[in-house]
């Protein structure tokens, strides 16, 4: 049976995808539903393939790396299958280590040009039609994560709400403590001798008088 | 920052359109933001569109924002700039695919 091939392209960086339809599903012939292989091919690089166990896990990664930068969080990504890590703002590590045993782990270092092709041919395999069975949900939900976390996080709700609870909170304690500090006694006698006074100096005219 | 005396406040809509068009374009502009990239990668044989890339985005800075600010002084100091103009390409080529828009807005809400 012959195998379809389908080809994202992005300026330096391919990614060929081989499989067969799901037939059972009464699918087009064209399409891709059971993948077999895959080969991410960059211009002057070592080609990358596998199977549908890697494709994803390199995907996931990629994806979750990219996030990082872009919400400005600590870059580094590590898995059984691969390892990105930034050299410096304009150039990044890949380490992928080969599921066979005895294989030395292949280093790849790419620019930022490189990484956004390969995060762009991935982005349209994803939203291919004719090419199913890659889970574009869970790369979809890492996306919104971190702006869902902003609007429902329990720490981000209890960092707004508890500064003006603690400020309502102490200025009561300190006002309920003044209020006990308080000496009504001293206003007595202040009272009083206010009083007194006040009788002196009306008693001092009458005596100017006589 | 801006160069302007009245401080508007920007609704959560206008944000969204703002950046719907700003991920439009970069879908457009795509190439050249690859060029660019290209150029900041591969410096010493390919100077050309970086530096020309930062000295009209600086002279438009300089235009538009109040170089009062010591935000803007920072922003047009080319001996410390290269990291965030990088940043900003690197940002808008990760948005030109469909849900480009959702990066976008998520990358600068959490900024």
């Amino acid at each position: 049976m012959l195998q379809n091939k389908i080809l994202f392209n992005q300026s330096s960086v391919s990614l060929e995808i081989v499989g067969l339809p799901d037939y059972s599903n009464n699918e087009n012939k064209d399409n891709i539903s059971i993948i077999s292989q895959w080969k991410l091919m960059i211009i002057d690089k070592t080609v990358i393939e596998g199977n549908l166990h890697h494709l994803k896990s390199i995907m996931k990664a990629f994806y979750s790396y990219s996030n990082s930068l872009l919400n400005n969080e600590d870059a580094n990504y590590a898995s059984k299958l691969i390892d990105i890590f930034p050299e410096n703002f304009y150039t990044h590590n890949l380490l992928l280590k080969s599921s066979k045993p005895d294989v030395k782990a292949l280093e790849l270092s790419i620019g930022n040009a490189v990484f956004t092709d390969i995060i762009n041919v991935f982005d349209k395999l994803c939203s291919s039609n004719k090419v199913k069975n890659i889970y574009s949900k869970e790369f979809k939900s890492l996306n919104n994560k971190k702006y869902l976390n902003l609007l429902f996080d329990k720490k981000n709700i209890l960092n707004t709400l508890l500064p003006p609870i603690y400020s309502l909170l102490s200025i009561f304690i300190i006002s309920t403590t003044l209020i006990f500090l308080y000496d009504g006694n001293e206003n007595k006698d202040n009272r009083s001798f206010f009083n007194t006074k006040n009788k002196l100096i009306s008693i001092n005219p009458t005596n100017k008088i006589l | 920052m801006r160069n302007a005396f009245k401080s508007n406040n920007i609704k959560l809509d206008e944000f969204e359109a703002l950046v719907q068009i700003t991920v439009e374009l970069a879908k457009f502009l795509y190439p050249y933001l690859r060029q660019i990239l290209q150029s900041r990668d591969d410096f010493i044989r390919n100077p050309k569109p970086w530096q020309e890339f930062k000295l009209r985005y600086t002279e438009l800075i300089s235009e538009r924002l109040n170089t009062n600010s010591m935000k803007v002084k920072r922003l047009i100091d080319s001996s410390c700039n290269d990291e965030i103009f990088n940043k900003i390409i690197f940002t808008l080529a990760l948005c030109v695919s469909d849900n480009g828009f959702l990066k976008l807005r998520t990358s600068l809400l959490n900024y």
